[in-house]
């Protein structure tokens, strides 16, 4: 069991808002401080006061690009959050890179169970480990055709 | 409007529904908690209530989010594309807040109902 910092900030940016409140309740009752932003301009101006160690967004964020909130947090000198879990349903190895050079440090394929993202969240903020041996790092599967694969989380 | 025509593919329609259940047994969970921290501040007298009271919303809880698994599982597993109409469903579904947040999910309209904003009815048409 991972031991949690009580009160690290955590900013989840979904638009849906079951799994807002849903990721909001599990990531509360793990110790967390939940945030909570159903919009990109929402998720930002909460990155910027809040500071989370986490920001857990959703590739399908509405009223700006999930892209976009990456690349503002990317100019911002004042580095607003700690790290990016880039969560979705159509995450393709285009999407993946194209995050991991906008900062993502790891993704999650959706749908996915409230505690298989706290495990997540855990897991990255855990200290670092020693050097990985190579080729251990960023290992995307990629997604078939059809709908991606449920089990394709990537740490990058 | 909740519930007016709405269609979806069956995949996502297996989503919604997976995330909902994932909320609610969220709530159990948010519920058990609190009632254990109720626990050391009853009388002991009422504890084996209280803590029989505990142990069916964890079991609601494991009911909640192994139905919610199962709606996740079927999701990834459906693969045609058939549109269903779910909008006569959702007529079906009383709770405020709750057929506006599938109604939103399955992309229709919202009408920005919250949890707090009544007792849970809502009167669709």
């Amino acid at each position: 069991m991972n031991m949690v910092q009580p009160g690290t900030r955590i900013l989840v940016a979904d638009s849906d808002r079951a799994v807002l409140e849903m990721l909001q309740i599990r990531l509360d009752l793990a110790g967390y401080h939940a945030l909570a932003a159903r919009s990109g301009p929402a998720a930002l101006e909460m990155a910027h006061n809040m500071r989370p160690a986490i920001l857990v967004l959703d590739l399908a964020i509405t009223e700006m690009s999930a892209f976009d909130v990456m690349a503002a947090l990317q100019r911002d000198v004042s580095r607003p959050c700690g790290q990016i879990l880039l969560v979705g349903k159509r995450l393709g190895v285009d999407e993946v890179k194209r995050g991991a050079a906008l900062g993502v440090r790891a993704c999650m394929l959706k749908p996915f169970s409230g505690a298989d993202l706290v495990e997540r969240v855990g897991k990255m903020l855990k200290p670092a480990s020693p050097a990985p041996s190579p080729g251990a790092g960023f290992t995307p599967r990629p997604a078939p055709a059809g709908r991606p694969s449920p089990s394709s989380d990537v740490f990058i | 409007m909740i519930g007016g025509e709405l269609r979806s593919d069956v995949a996502t329609t297996f989503d919604v529904l997976s995330w909902e259940l994932e909320l609610a047994g969220a709530r159990c969970i948010f519920l058990d908690t609190l009632i254990g921290k109720l626990l050391g501040t009853v009388a002991p007298e009422h504890r084996e209530q209280l803590i029989e009271g505990i142990q069916a919303v964890d079991l609601l809880s494991q009911h909640l989010t192994g139905l919610s698994t199962f709606a996740r599982s079927l999701s990834q597993t459906v693969g045609a594309p058939e549109q269903i109409e779910v909008g006569g469903a959702l007529r079906s579904v009383t709770l405020g807040a709750l057929a506006d947040r599938m109604t939103s999910s399955f992309g229709g309209d919202e009408a920005g109902i919250n949890d707090g904003d009544d007792a849970g009815d809502l009167d669709l048409f």
